[in-house]
């Protein structure tokens, strides 16, 4: 595992496609907060990862990314099984 | 057949006869426990009188936070087929377990500057607080009869204080300037020789103030009293160091962290020792201090959920101070009469309590229903008694109980915050409209001066 962590940085395609995949799962969230910080926070975790120049920091942070990945996924899951019938005031047409 | 046979009766039992049966899913959750009735339609919820049209956006952080979905993933395993007890010593299921509890005492450790050796997992901070105060009074006893704390700390704190001088021991409260801050000097010249405890609560769960910790540390080490306090609400938001701040004993809670309900922990210093009498006696679990069996899955939880803390605390912290900047700012520039409780300058973000001048709080609060915030806080809200927090500051009744606490934390959004700014001067806008005492402050009369005629 670690020396796979190890190997090249991924290529700029591959960061972006894993950004794309966070927005993505991010969107299926059926809980309003939750869907509104996963969106946020992959869009600011992946600007503040720009500035990084080290090859084996990028990596990790690939790596690290790619496990949130994993995560929202499963979780994004388990919310719209329990999802309220009831919405958030914030969701509703005004 | 037979599964069969307990779904009929279990519908039988549960829904009431006018009422339409109940979605299946509903049935086999909670729904019987709910004691009130609770339509859940798609026109919006009913409950206690109130119709609203869907759920209130939260802003009651220091009540309880939501649980991160991040923290939900490393708990479920243990709820699935890692269900083993840590103590059983015999099989996978124990180790598993242990190992679990084990790394996630270290994480809770690592984010307040600790070794995992000396926290020791409790049921919350209320329990935590508990064990310290009379647990360290009473091994003490026979040399330390004194105590000293503030009188804005957690009812729990005070209530354990109070059976204190129930059973002989003196206790002194220390007065809080209007700020909120206690006063170092005075705390200086309360100590006495027999001084067993001094407990300062870091973050204050209504008004948000930070003590000053480190100076209050200093103060402990030198006349070598030992120091409590209740860090339920500066866990994961503040920077804490056990030793910058020379604290004893420090109480910590999940639920405040995006951590499940029902966990916490009492950090207890080893280097010096302090001694504390068990208030659960049983197998000698948790070295003894806390018996019962260690529950894996909020264990992980409030570990998952301190790592996160440490990773993103600058990150919410930055965000959470706009926000709160939003907030007041949005609501100042629209009313006037708006007083802040409490020092701005020492204050976490994620707190604001406001005061609205020439408003009643009680209808302030219902017309705020798509809002959920609090008024004083959770513990005294059954009582009619404006909070003994803000009598403390010397907040005058009136403006006391016109107060609103707003909690901000990391899931919460700027169009949320928005909003609450738009629902808050609505409402005060209009029961100020209604209220005769606004219209005699806008000709200019001064209130305190009236003589009101007595019937």
């Amino acid at each position: 595992m670690a020396s796979a962590a190890a190997a090249a940085a991924p290529s700029k395609p591959e960061v972006l496609a894993l950004l794309r995949s966070l927005l993505r799962t991010a969107r299926e969230f059926r809980d309003y907060n939750v869907r509104e910080y996963t969106k946020r926070r992959a869009l600011d975790g992946f600007r503040h990862g720009q500035g990084l120049a080290d090859p084996s920091a990028i990596a990790a942070a690939f790596a690290d990314g790619k496990s949130q990945l994993e995560v929202a996924r499963r979780q994004a899951v388990v919310y719209s099984l329990y999802a309220p019938e009831v919405k958030s005031v914030m969701e509703l047409q005004r | 057949m037979m599964a069969s046979k307990l779904l009929a009766s279990a519908l039988r039992r549960s829904s009431p006869s006018t009422a339409p049966p109940p979605p299946l899913r509903r049935l086999l959750s909670t729904a019987a426990a709910v004691a009130e009735p609770y339509e859940e339609a798609s026109s919006g919820v009913v409950m206690k009188g109130v119709r609203i049209s869907g759920r209130p956006l939260y802003l009651d952080m220091q009540a309880t936070s939501p649980v991160d979905p991040r923290v939900l993933d490393a708990m479920l395993p243990f709820y699935l087929h890692r269900y083993g007890n840590p103590h059983s010593r015999t099989h996978l299921y124990g180790w598993e377990s242990d190992l679990a509890v084990e790394s996630a005492r270290a994480r809770v450790a690592a984010l307040v500057g600790a070794s995992p050796k000396e926290l020791v997992f409790t049921s919350g901070a209320t329990e935590s607080n508990n064990i310290s105060v009379k647990g360290v009074m009473h091994f003490y006893r026979d040399k330390k009869r004194h105590v000293i704390t503030t009188q804005t700390e957690h009812k729990c704190v005070l209530d354990s204080c109070r059976h204190l001088q129930q059973e002989g021991f003196d206790v002194t409260y220390l007065p809080v300037g209007p700020d909120g801050i206690i006063d170092l000097d005075r705390l200086r010249s309360a100590i006495r020789p027999d001084t067993g405890l001094v407990s300062v609560m870091a973050v204050n769960n209504e008004i948000g103030v930070i003590q000053p910790m480190e100076e209050i540390g200093g103060i402990c080490k030198e006349f070598n009293v030992p120091f409590h306090t209740d860090a339920a609400q500066a866990l994961g938001k503040i920077p804490i160091d056990v030793d910058k701040w020379n604290v004893s004993l420090m109480s910590l809670s999940g639920h405040k962290i995006y951590a499940p309900k029902g966990i916490g922990a009492l950090y207890m210093r080893r280097r010096p020792r302090i001694r504390v009498e068990p208030q659960m006696n049983g197998g000698g679990q948790e070295r003894g201090i806390r018996s019962g069996t260690v529950p894996t899955p909020l264990v992980v939880g409030m570990g998952a959920a301190c790592e996160l803390a440490m990773k993103e605390m600058e990150y919410d912290h930055r965000r959470i101070s706009a926000l709160q900047e939003r907030l007041l700012n949005g609501i100042r520039g629209k009313i006037d009469g708006v007083v802040v409780n409490g020092s701005m300058e020492r204050r976490y973000t994620g707190n604001l309590n406001l005061s609205f001048a020439y408003v009643e709080g009680e209808s302030l609060l219902m017309g705020l229903k798509e809002v959920a915030v609090s008024s004083g806080s959770a513990c005294t809200s059954a009582s009619l008694e404006p909070s003994y927090v803000l009598r403390a500051l010397g907040v005058e009744e009136d403006m006391a109980h016109t107060s609103i606490r707003y909690g901000i934390g990391r899931f919460t959004t700027e169009e949320e915050i928005d909003r609450a700014v738009e629902l808050t001067v609505q409402q005060v806008e209009k029961l100020r409209e209604m209220s005769p005492l606004y219209e005699m402050v806008k000709d200019g009369i001064d209130i305190k001066s009236i003589q009101w005629a007595q019937h």
